[in-house]
């Protein structure tokens, strides 16, 4: 087995497949939005060679409201690692403790990722909806009237609202990957420590959280690329609106290719999207080096 | 035990891919013609066909593309009564129909057509949106390949959408136009007076807001439904032909009668006359408010009247009044209206049968025009002969405020292309939540021109 792996000519013919359907389905259409982010090009009309001049408008803020978009992005960015990966890691130390219950509130946190991005996003629109959603006559029974607002249609509520839905949907996901994560630790270490008498703190501070740290990378990296290229969620809920505020550069990327048909603009964003989530993917690789454990 | 677990969810496994592939093959979209009643045209062709004349004998195949999915769609009655008899009268002419939904239409035309894939003829809206595909040259001059009479019924008034550089490329069958729906029951229950004039429309959403009442609903999330309100208050102030105008980039926004139509909006925003969440409704959400009784007023197309009408969707059939946009005291634009013909067909420039195609697409439009009319989806853009026809009464309401008309502007977002309609739509929500003013309106919109 080895002398075959080791030969050149067998590892070009076993990865050759892989490597022509990576190249087709990733490699080409990345190079090809490349290529179109330097053109003007409305689809129909002459390609225009422009240079840089696509990427240079993104950063003078063209179209409007583009850099708001990344700010937005980079909120939704923070919040999914400071508030969503410390929420599901606490959840996964809780329910992975052997309590009574644990495969049913595993499953539990677990329905909101399995369930249809869209069907969430209209659960959600039915909470928020101003008139006869859950949440404002749930304020109504609680005698808060003075804190009923029309959630997704006020520009001073928007952002919160849908940010919270896609914080929330995926704190299940993580949890899944946490828990399972420390299942795999050997019973005994967590058994010595007991004799030892740490308490469940202790050993979650000292050998649970630093034992998991690579799933707790995998996590974060997870959350902070997804936040970037969100789309789905905000396209459901919102649609970029009201006015503006809930616009990620995806959204606009979205109106700029589709509706505007400004295919050179709308490629730079891709390519904008790419470049943002490489760095930081490489930023978190150096940033959790350090650490590695094992037992 | 374990055995019988494993045999139920293996049956459990079968039976729900038996559903998913129901799911699949029911709900992909017909690629055939979808009215079985219309026997594929036998193609042994009796020679007797004289009526059509020139090249009728070769066999010939033709692809069209539109939208018209849902079967019970007032055009899509219309085309699909028009497409029977095409094929009774063209037996040597195979029609392939693919109809797409909507928005997907949209996407799915620019794509075709940018790669030159376009089908012989396609559904297409006028102005603004075909601009790019005639510009490219992608689109057949129709009148090129048309007998000289052929288009003698139509109104060539309605057809300006559909005519570049004075050529005419495609041809619309009806033209719709901007009515506020006005539920009397309603108004007579708070006493209110449906509305001519501008000034009765503040009285009337003044009582209806005593009563606790939404008085106009609409679905400002799809922003096109606030951008009616701004561009007819615009046809007030500034007429259809200054509308115009503007649009081609002729004339200036920055001017006092557009500052005028926006402040009109504003002053409607003001007085409470849409939901304070109405930035958060769409279309689908602001429409039932009025078909559940639940809204007095809508400002929407004609095409709303059938299912105004339909009592299946609407518990306010029969109680609804049709209305221009009220008008201004003195004002000498109150007979105008928003709409025209936007809807047609076109026929593209890398189709092999190029008249049999223009021939279809005049023989279609000019029989829709009446059958869409019937169906109360809108004004015919063609002289039709409608006598001993039943017109339903709102529709004919309607009919009689059109045959009024002294102008039409089309939808802005229709007129324009690109980048303009985001602009234009960013601009008239940011009107709707009070966050610029009616000079900054202005200012802004002249920026496009610019």
């Amino acid at each position: 087995m080895n002398r075959v792996l080791s030969n050149k000519k067998t590892i070009l013919i076993f990865v050759l497949p892989a490597f022509v359907f990576f190249s087709l389905i990733i490699i080409l259409p990345i190079l090809y939005s490349g290529y179109l982010s330097t053109i003007e090009w409305n689809g129909y009309s002459e390609k225009i060679f422009v240079g840089l001049e696509n990427f240079k408008n993104l950063f003078a803020d063209f179209p409007k409201g583009f850099t708001l978009g990344v700010k937005n992005s980079f909120l939704l960015a923070i919040l999914s690692v400071f508030v969503q990966i410390p929420l599901s890691l606490i959840l996964a130390l809780v329910i992975s403790k052997g309590i009574k219950g644990e495969g049913f509130f595993r499953t539990v946190y677990f329905i909101p990722v399995i369930i249809s991005t869209t069907v969430i996003g209209q659960l959600w629109l039915k909470i928020y909806q101003p008139k006869y959603g859950v949440l404002n006559y749930l304020l109504a029974q609680l005698g808060l009237e003075n804190l009923q607002n029309s959630w997704l249609a006020s520009a001073e509520t928007a952002l919160a609202c849908t940010f919270f839905v896609i914080v929330w949907q995926y704190v299940g996901y993580h949890m899944l990957l946490l828990y399972s994560s420390i299942k795999s630790i050997p019973k005994s270490l967590l058994e010595a420590a007991k004799v030892d008498g740490a308490t469940n703190t202790q050993i979650a501070r000292h050998i649970t959280i630093p034992l998991i740290a690579p799933m707790i990378k995998v996590c974060v990296t997870f959350a902070l690329i997804g936040s970037l290229k969100t789309f789905d969620l905000i396209y459901v809920l919102t649609k970029g609106g009201p006015i503006h505020s809930t616009e990620v550069p995806t959204t606009i990327m979205y109106r700029v290719l589709l509706t505007e048909n400004n295919y050179g603009l709308g490629s730079a964003m891709a390519i904008f999207i790419i470049i943002e989530c490489l760095i930081f993917t490489i930023l978190i690789q150096k940033g959790f080096k350090a650490e590695s454990y094992t037992y | 035990m374990g055995g019988f677990n494993k045999k139920t969810s293996k049956i459990v496994t079968l039976l729900l891919c038996f559903v998913l592939m129901l799911g699949v093959v029911g709900c992909g979209q017909s690629k055939d013609d979808n009215n079985p009643s219309s026997p594929s045209t036998s193609n042994d062709a009796t020679n007797n066909d004289t009526s059509n004349g020139t090249s009728e004998e070769e066999k010939v195949t033709l692809e069209v593309w539109h939208l018209w999915t849902t079967e019970s769609d007032g055009n899509a009655v219309s085309f699909n009564k028009a497409l029977d008899e095409y094929r009774a009268d063209h037996p040597n002419v195979t029609v392939n129909i693919d109809a797409t939904e909507n928005e997907a239409y949209k996407t799915k035309i620019k794509t075709a057509i940018s790669a030159n894939e376009a089908p012989d003829v396609f559904f297409t809206w006028g102005a603004g949106f075909a601009q790019p595909f005639v510009d490219a040259d992608k689109v057949a001059k129709i009148t090129d390949y048309l007998p000289d009479d052929a288009l003698a019924n139509l109104n060539m008034a309605s057809a300006n959408n559909f005519t570049y550089d004075d050529g005419l490329y495609g041809l619309p069958f009806i033209s719709w136009v901007g009515i506020l729906y006005c539920n009397q029951e309603m108004f007579d229950d708070v006493g209110a007076k449906v509305p001519d004039t501008y000034d009765e429309l503040m009285t009337a959403i003044e009582a209806f807001n005593a009563k606790g009442i939404v008085p106009i609903t609409v679905g400002a999330k799809d922003a096109w439904n606030a951008m009616f309100f701004q561009n007819v208050a615009t046809i007030r102030t500034a007429g259809t032909d200054l509308s115009t105008e503007a649009l081609k980039k002729n004339e200036s926004y920055d001017q006092q009668v557009f500052v005028d139509g926006a402040q009109m909006v504003l002053d409607m925003v003001e007085a409470g006359a849409f939901d304070p969440s109405a930035l958060g409704f769409t279309y689908d959400e602001a429409k039932i408010a009025l078909l559940n009784g639940e809204c007095p007023m809508i400002y929407q197309g004609s095409w709303l009247a059938s299912e105004i009408q339909n009592p299946e969707l609407s518990l306010v059939s029969n109680k609804v009044v049709a209305k221009n946009f009220p008008g201004l005291t003195g004002g000498e634009y109150n007979k105008q209206f928003l709409g025209g013909a936007i809807d047609g067909l076109m026929v593209s420039n890398t189709s092999k049968n190029k008249e049999v195609a223009a021939e279809f697409v005049a023989y279609i439009t000019e029989r829709m025009a009446k059958e869409s009319f019937l169906q109360g989806a809108g004004i015919p853009a063609w002289t039709i002969d409608s006598t001993g026809e039943t017109v339903d009464p709102l529709v004919q309401q309607i009919v009689d405020l059109a045959s009024e008309s002294e102008g039409y502007v089309v939808a802005w977002d229709t007129f324009l292309s690109g980048a303009d309609v985001s602009t234009h739509l960013d601009l008239v929500q940011e009107l709707f939540a009070q966050t610029i003013t009616a000079e900054e309106f202005a200012k802004k919109m002249q920026e496009v021109n610019e």
